[in-house]
């Protein structure tokens, strides 16, 4: 695809976008709502008003729904800081570090970093996307299904390192995990496996309702045991409220742009492969970000680069499922999906044509969205100060609102009540988790990669007529592999050599 | 499995009379004129439609056109509710287990690949319970490449087909598209090897990336892409669309065999037959009004914005849903074992 635009399209481009500023400040506060409930996400958001965005024009409604996804992005990460529940399975990352950073008063500094993280993130890879769509579009002609499952490995891998203070429990909450991520019918003949005979699994066991119970059920039953959420030092530090944790927290996020820039990246790319989504890339760039840390130990304590990563790398995803979708016309994710739907009915084609027949529908959702990021700075930021008050509401209102909250939450995809009963299963099994030792992201990190794995491992497999050595048969698979075990091994090194040279000094008489 | 006796057209005359008799009494029964005016009420509220696919799909955006034009002649909305997993059988499942016989709960389905999918698994359901009474769309299925693709031609992927096994994109293995490209396969000796990519969309995805050798799945989806993808093959007695198709030939007219038409695209209403039989006016009046929207030119305006193929929309009867069942049911069982993992 050769494009032939000029800075100065690109500038008209977005001063017409700026003028549907009407129709994009709705689309971020209903999007930052439904972000944070868990059960709604953009998609199902866009197909319950799908009678308004097909009443408008296409360039309109491109604009709402745009501006609705990348704002539902940022909000599921705002539960999951306040009250460790993430709104959808992007952000599931998000609350290991950011939930025990509001547990220590740091609430409203832990949002205002993940606002910057995903602003700045989302704004970047935007423009990115934007300047250089044709090239970005052939990352899916690369990274196929053995690609993929090294791509996986290193999210699934994210549980040896979580298990690295108590390998057996971690190990075993994983596998457990990916136990369950296996129920349902086998991708290539359709046999029902694990499903106990409950026709409701027989489509995978559903990801919000283990999301919830897993994260918030859990979690409301452990917080009942004490009056808040928050520790004894929490209190002390939110009963001085203010805006300086707001900037302070602006300004750490600004001042790990490197770490920002990073993990945005590793969000785009994974967009751009249909299919892949926002969980895998906010786990695999966790990984990333803590293999490479110098303070890896502090990871899951309330580390701040634990909360950046999985953030900016989200939101970078969201530009990234839109660049098949409007270069080849094959949508990233279900958002994306819903949105050709809305074009189609239209009579708009996406693909090569649209940016010579249609320029602004085919940059319009680039523009839209850097747009979107740069009025949530001004219209977000500010919110953090009092999104954060939340944390000091006592856990005997608290828990009652998270479980009716998060039930309702995950009746809302499928309207099932089996889903509601599971949700509290999850609940239960998380709550026992957490009393005995099982890290519940570990299980979690099982749920939602282990069926894209084995999606991609039977594809492989079947493709090769089971030969295990496909896994080894492409230059950029085997680049990943290499990569992959570099990233697993680094941390072991660094130990050692940080061990050694302790040790070294320690017996030195000089030093 | 014999599908003459699960797939029942519809009822006869005498049928319908009996089940009138038993509604509206004997008295009244013995010269029922079936009008719309017995059908007076019905319906009263929204109509319930379970969908055994995903939101967003093709079997949505048919569903929301046909339903966009119905709910005014018949003066209610239509609520669809999607049930996907395990190749439609979830939906099926939920609809026979849940709708009541009322007939303001129907079903609306790909017929092809739902059907071969009970050819493979029986479903818990009782197959001679239910039947479709409506087709409304018949979408061949093809052989399709991307435009980066070497094959150029029908021959050029069936001469490398037999110099190694290519791998093809498909949405399911048990489709009729999937067994079309087998049954290309077996009568040329090429090799391939179907891999199900759960969906179009995806199926699309597979083969505009390059991982698969070349597709196949209904046409509606590949010509209306046609700066992407190339059809090499139709499994159609002739071509529907030769200008969109850029005049592709038909597996029986380029490797002169005698094959059924493939459809694999065959989208359908079912009812419970009991419903129908409770109720024979309120199924007259859907019938009826169903029949009407493919004759509207509002219907042609909206489903023309889709820009999916017109030539393939149309009201077929049950007994022509029932005749393309069977032939789909028969040609499954002969790749049964294929299809079920038992051979491969």
């Amino acid at each position: 695809m050769e494009l032939d635009y000029d800075l100065a399209f690109f500038g008209e481009m977005f001063a017409r976008t700026f003028s549907f500023w009407w129709v994009i400040l709705p689309s971020i506060f209903l999007g930052l709502i439904v972000g944070a409930i868990p059960g709604f996400s953009a998609a199902n958001t866009i197909i319950i008003l799908l009678p308004l965005t097909l009443a408008m024009d296409p360039e309109t409604g491109l604009m709402f729904m745009v501006g609705l996804y990348a704002s539902s992005r940022m909000g599921a990460g705002i539960p999951a800081i306040l009250v460790n529940i993430p709104g959808t399975a992007g952000a599931a990352a998000t609350p290991l570090d950011g939930y025990p950073m509001t547990k220590q008063g740091r609430g409203q500094q832990a949002l205002a970093m993940s606002f910057v993280a995903s602003i700045a993130g989302g704004l970047l890879t935007t423009v990115i996307a934007l300047v250089s769509l044709p090239w970005l579009s052939q990352i899916a002609f690369y990274l196929h299904s053995v690609e993929m499952i090294v791509i996986m490995f290193f999210g699934i891998s994210l549980i040896a390192t979580i298990a690295a203070k108590d390998t057996l429990k971690g190990l075993i909450a994983g596998f457990f995990g990916l136990m369950i991520g296996f129920i349902g019918t086998d991708v290539v003949y359709e046999t029902p496996r694990g499903t106990f005979g409950f026709l409701e699994l027989y489509d995978k066991v559903p990801l919000i309702p283990a999301l919830v119970g897993l994260f918030a059920i859990s979690e409301a039953f452990a917080i009942i045991e004490n009056q808040s959420i928050l520790t004894e030092r929490g209190k002390a530090a939110m009963a001085k409220p203010g805006w300086a944790a707001t900037f302070e927290g602006a300004r750490i996020a600004a001042s790990r742009w490197w770490h920002i820039t990073w993990n945005s990246l590793i969000g785009l790319v994974i967009g751009v492969v249909p299919g892949a989504g926002a969980a895998i890339a906010s786990f695999v760039a966790y990984q990333q970000s803590k293999t490479y840390s110098k303070t890896p130990e502090l990871y899951g304590t309330g580390h701040i680069e634990g909360l950046i990563a999985p953030e900016s790398a989200n939101n970078g995803v969201t530009s990234g499922t839109l660049v098949p979708l409007l270069v080849i016309g094959i949508p990233g994710g279900a958002t994306a999906a819903i949105m050709l739907v809305v074009l189609q009915f239209h009579g708009v084609t996406v693909g090569p044509d649209l940016f010579l027949t249609s320029p602004e529908l085919a940059f319009g959702p680039f523009t839209a969205m850097a747009v979107t990021y740069t009025l949530m700075i001004l219209t977000v930021l500010p919110l953090a100060r009092y999104m954060s008050n939340i944390t000091v509401v006592s856990t005997v209102y608290m828990a009652p609102i998270i479980i009716s909250f998060t039930l309702v939450g995950s009746f809302v995809p499928r309207a099932y009540l089996f889903d509601m009963n599971l949700a509290l299963v999850f609940g239960v099994i998380g709550y026992v988790a957490r009393k005995t030792g099982y890290h519940v992201a570990a299980i979690l990190i099982g749920v939602i990669l282990g069926p894209l794995m084995e999606t991609y491992f039977l594809r492989a497999m079947k493709m090769s007529q089971g030969d295990i050595m496909v896994l080894f048969s492409s230059n950029i698979g085997n680049t990943l592999w290499v990569l992959l075990v570099v990233s697993m091994a680094l941390p072991y090194i660094m130990d050692h050599r940080r061990g050694k040279s302790e040790k070294i000094a320690a017996n030195d008489p000089y030093g | 499995m014999n599908y003459d006796n699960e797939f029942d057209p519809g009822l006869s005359r005498r049928d319908i009379l009996k089940g009138s008799m038993a509604v509206a009494g004997a008295a009244a029964a013995t010269s029922f004129p079936f009008s719309n005016a017995f059908a007076a009420g019905f319906p009263d509220r929204n109509l319930k439609v379970y969908v055994p696919t995903r939101e967003g799909g093709g079997a949505d955006r048919l569903l929301r056109s046909i339903t966009g034009v119905w709910k005014n002649k018949l003066g209610v909305n239509f609520e669809p509710s999607f049930f996907p997993g395990a190749a439609g059988r979830v939906g099926y499942e939920k609809y026979m287990g849940l709708a009541k016989d009322d007939m303001y709960e129907l079903l609306f389905g790909n017929m092809g690949p739902e059907v071969l999918n009970w050819v493979v698994k029986k479903p818990t359901f009782d197959l001679s319970t239910f039947q479709y009474f409506a087709q409304v769309d018949s979408d061949p299925g093809i052989i399709f490449v991307s435009r980066r693709s070497k094959f150029k031609t029908i021959d050029d992927l069936v001469a490398e087909g037999k110099k190694r096994t290519l791998n093809v994109g498909v949405s399911r293995l048990a489709h009729p598209a999937t067994l079309g490209a087998l049954a290309l396969g077996k009568h040329t000796g090429a090799k391939f090897n179907p891999i199900p990519l759960s969906g179009g969309k995806n199926t699309r995805a597979g083969v505009a990336t390059g991982e698969m050798d070349f597709g196949a799945l209904p046409s509606g989806g590949i010509v209306n892409r046609a700066k992407s993808f190339k059809v090499l093959l139709m499994f159609s007695h002739k071509n529907p669309l030769p200008g969109r198709s850029e005049n592709a030939p038909t597996m029986n007219d380029h490797f002169k065999t005698n094959m059924p038409s493939l459809i694999a695209g065959s989208r359908a209403f079912g009812i419970k037959k009991s419903a129908k039989a409770k109720h024979p006016d309120r199924f007259k009046k859907l019938d009826d009004t169903l029949k009407t929207v493919f004759t509207d030119p509002a219907f042609k305006k909206a489903y023309a914005k889709t820009k999916s193929p017109w030539e393939f929309v149309g009201y077929r009867s049950a007994a022509q849903a029932k005749e393309y069942a069977d032939n789909i049911a028969r040609i499954g069982a002969e790749f049964k074992e294929l299809l079920s993992g038992k051979k491969s």
